[in-house]
């Protein structure tokens, strides 16, 4: 690709809409504004995490980076190449470079397929590998996520969750991507699983150079395995900062909110902390407030914020806060 | 444990057995009203059976073979399926995880409300109603007229679980059982709903069996706590004797997987290696002796019973003594 120390991911201005268009009798629906114009850069071996609460255009950002839902506007750059506007033969080609694992694996593999057949279908789909070199890379795949050469024979069901983790993981690595979009890869797992699912990424981050773009709602799990983290709400980003000055000093009243909602293994420290309850639900995307869309749930608001979207803006440690008063 | 001395709620002994395994072995517990206790364990570890066995709700495949289920003077396994009707919803309920696989969709939130009240009580439709706008004002819906009468599909899936818990609470049970009450909700709507159970249990003296995998919920919310493992209890004890001192390798194991705010970041986690074993691999010594990093010989022959550690705090492990050690290991 253009630049092998490059970003792996540049996202420009990035809006998805969906709705909004009427049919032959019906009359225009309202426009969902599902992710509306973020900037994000990913770096070679970096790992950013994407929080917010369901509704908040995580999932769709993750799809449209994949190139499973178009943008309406922006430009996304996969390995310096352009998604938006590609022709097939280009997209494909730009696709192996970004995988996905979902939360569940129990749906994301084939029942009826061997998972040699799973982990090998890249690899045979885009002729990398064929016959006995096919046999051994999957084998190799196998092994490095923690599996044994010859499980490639069994089906999904002999194994357990935590192993089915391991055979997407695998799969997703098989074509070498630069980039891995993992949407709430452990939170389907038992606890004691999902500490050996998150030690396996990590180790294997440190071996390949891969990126991750981890979309979370678990802070702890977050703040265990990111470099970055970004906040999402209703469609925007509203907090961006590294992983030290983050968790030390959250800016942003909703990340203070979610950071205090998340309770902590320790009665203590759980019982102790102070609490910070948001009220209210996430408001509709298709009925975004006006001025800042997190003013109807926020304790700092004022006048102004009801009027006047706050811009993402640096502070002095680096943060970028979206907020009038934070 | 509790040092209350009326339980309200007193589980002895049960076990449950599925083709001849015992999924569910040897389990007791007692919970006093106005208490929590918090039921922990993975997935496959009898925790969701123990509390299907309370309400009577256990599956056909699934036969309880020994043990007793008391809410306070009335034993529970003794009722008729026709007596336990009377129980279920008036003096014993239960709250699921999705919300929305457990409402009607085709009938107003607030008649299903309502009828959960009219079966118990002799009153009008609008009396029942009435309670229901009521109840609705309790568990934190505003604007409860208008909610009356809205479809589940038309709520939040925080809102749909007030609902559950309204219909849950509406006849004043005397104990709640909540499975996974918040693992679908998001951690800021879980907070609100873990923050109104521990106002309905303070105000209303509700005694509450909270099943969960989450040592987070359980270190928010819960008094006591059984973890359990492959069926059994591995540990019981009080909430905050179990975090600070855990005396089963099983428990400090999990407690140590969970990431905290200490670890460094991107460090090695600790993990419990292996899997936990099916109900045919169930062997004579103690369930866990497979994964166990303190295993002997004898664990592996003879089943460990609970011993007493202090405190009420009791866990069933051959190898208390030497859990220093494995605390080292693990920091």
């Amino acid at each position: 690709m253009s630049d092998p120390n490059g970003p792996v991911l540049e996202l420009k201005d990035v809006a998805v809409h969906f709705g909004g268009r009427g049919g032959l009798f019906a009359s225009p629906g309202p426009v969902v504004k599902a992710v509306n114009g973020v900037d994000l850069t990913i770096g070679r071996g970096e790992t950013v995490a994407l929080v917010g609460e369901s509704g908040c255009g995580k999932s769709t950002l993750s799809n449209t980076i994949v190139g499973l839902q178009a943008p309406v506007s922006g430009s996304i750059r996969v390995a310096g190449e352009e998604v938006v506007g590609a022709d097939r033969r280009k997209l494909n080609d730009i696709r192996r470079h970004v995988q996905m694992i979902f939360q569940d694996p129990a749906l994301s593999l084939d029942p009826r397929s061997t998972i040699g057949a799973t982990v090998g279908e890249p690899l045979k789909v885009r002729g990398v590998a064929k016959g006995e070199a096919l046999k051994q890379r999957v084998g190799e795949l196998l092994t490095q996520v923690g599996l044994r050469a010859e499980h490639a024979d069994r089906y999904p069901h002999q194994f357990s969750g935590g192993q089915r983790q391991r055979v997407v993981i695998a799969r997703a690595l098989a074509l070498e991507p630069g980039l891995v979009i993992c949407d709430e890869p452990v939170s389907a797992l038992d606890v004691s699983v999902r500490a050996q699912i998150l030690n396996l990424l990590v180790a294997l981050q440190k071996r390949t150079g891969v990126s991750y773009l981890f979309v979370s709602h678990d802070l702890s799990v977050v703040r265990h395995i990111c470099d970055r983290v970004v906040v999402m709400y209703l469609g925007r980003f509203v907090e961006m900062a590294d992983r030290a000055t983050f968790f030390a000093n959250p800016k942003h009243p909703y990340t203070r909110a979610l950071m205090s909602a998340v309770p902590q293994a320790d009665p203590v420290v759980q019982r102790g902390k102070e609490r910070y309850v948001l009220s209210g639900e996430l408001p509709s995307p298709a009925n975004i407030p006006s001025g800042c869309a997190f003013h109807t749930r926020c304790p700092l608001a004022t006048e102004i914020c009801s009027q006047v979207r706050p811009e993402l803006t640096p502070r002095p440690d680096g943060a970028l806060v979206a907020c009038h008063h934070a | 444990m509790s040092a209350d001395p009326i339980p309200l709620l007193s589980v002895e002994n049960l076990t449950i057995e599925i083709g001849g395994a015992s999924v569910v072995d040897d389990v007791s517990f007692h919970v006093a009203p106005g208490r929590v206790m918090a039921l922990v364990g993975e997935s496959g570890c009898g925790k969701s059976l123990t509390s299907y066995a309370i309400l009577g709700l256990l599956p056909d495949a699934a036969k309880r073979t020994g043990g007793r289920i008391r809410l306070h003077d009335l034993d529970l396994s003794a009722l008729s399926e026709r007596e336990f009707r009377k129980a279920r919803g008036k003096d014993i309920s239960i709250i699921f995880q999705e919300p929305s696989a457990s409402l009607d969709p085709l009938t107003t939130v607030g008649s299903q409300i309502a009828d959960a009240y009219r079966t118990h009580n002799k009153v009008s439709r609008a009396e029942a109603y009435d309670k229901a706008r009521q109840m609705l004002a309790d568990v934190g819906i505003p604007d409860p007229d208008r909610r009356l009468h809205q479809y589940p599909f038309e709520l939040s899936g925080g809102m749909c679980q007030r609902i559950m818990i309204s219909i849950a609470l509406i006849c004043s049970p005397r104990v709640l059982v909540a499975d996974e009450p918040t693992t679908a909700l998001d951690v800021t709507i879980q907070a609100q709903i873990l923050d109104l159970m521990k106002k309905l249990v303070s105000e209303r003296g509700t005694a509450i069996v909270l099943i969960t995998h989450d040592m987070g919920v359980v270190a928010d919310i819960a008094d006591d706590v059984a973890v359990m493992y492959a069926g059994r209890v591995a540990e019981i004890a009080g909430v905050h004797s179990l975090f600070a001192k855990p005396c089963h390798p099983y428990t400090a194991l999990l407690l140590a997987s969970v990431p905290t705010l200490d670890d460094a970041p991107k460090s090695d986690l600790a993990t419990i290696e292996g899997r936990v074993p099916t109900p045919d691999e169930f062997g004579e010594g103690c369930r866990f002796a497979s994964r166990c990093p303190l295993v002997t010989d004898k664990c592996r022959i003879e089943q460990p019973p609970l011993f007493d550690c202090g405190d009420g705090h009791r866990s069933a492990c051959w190898h208390i003594d030497r859990m220093p050690e494995l605390m080292e290991a693990a920091a």
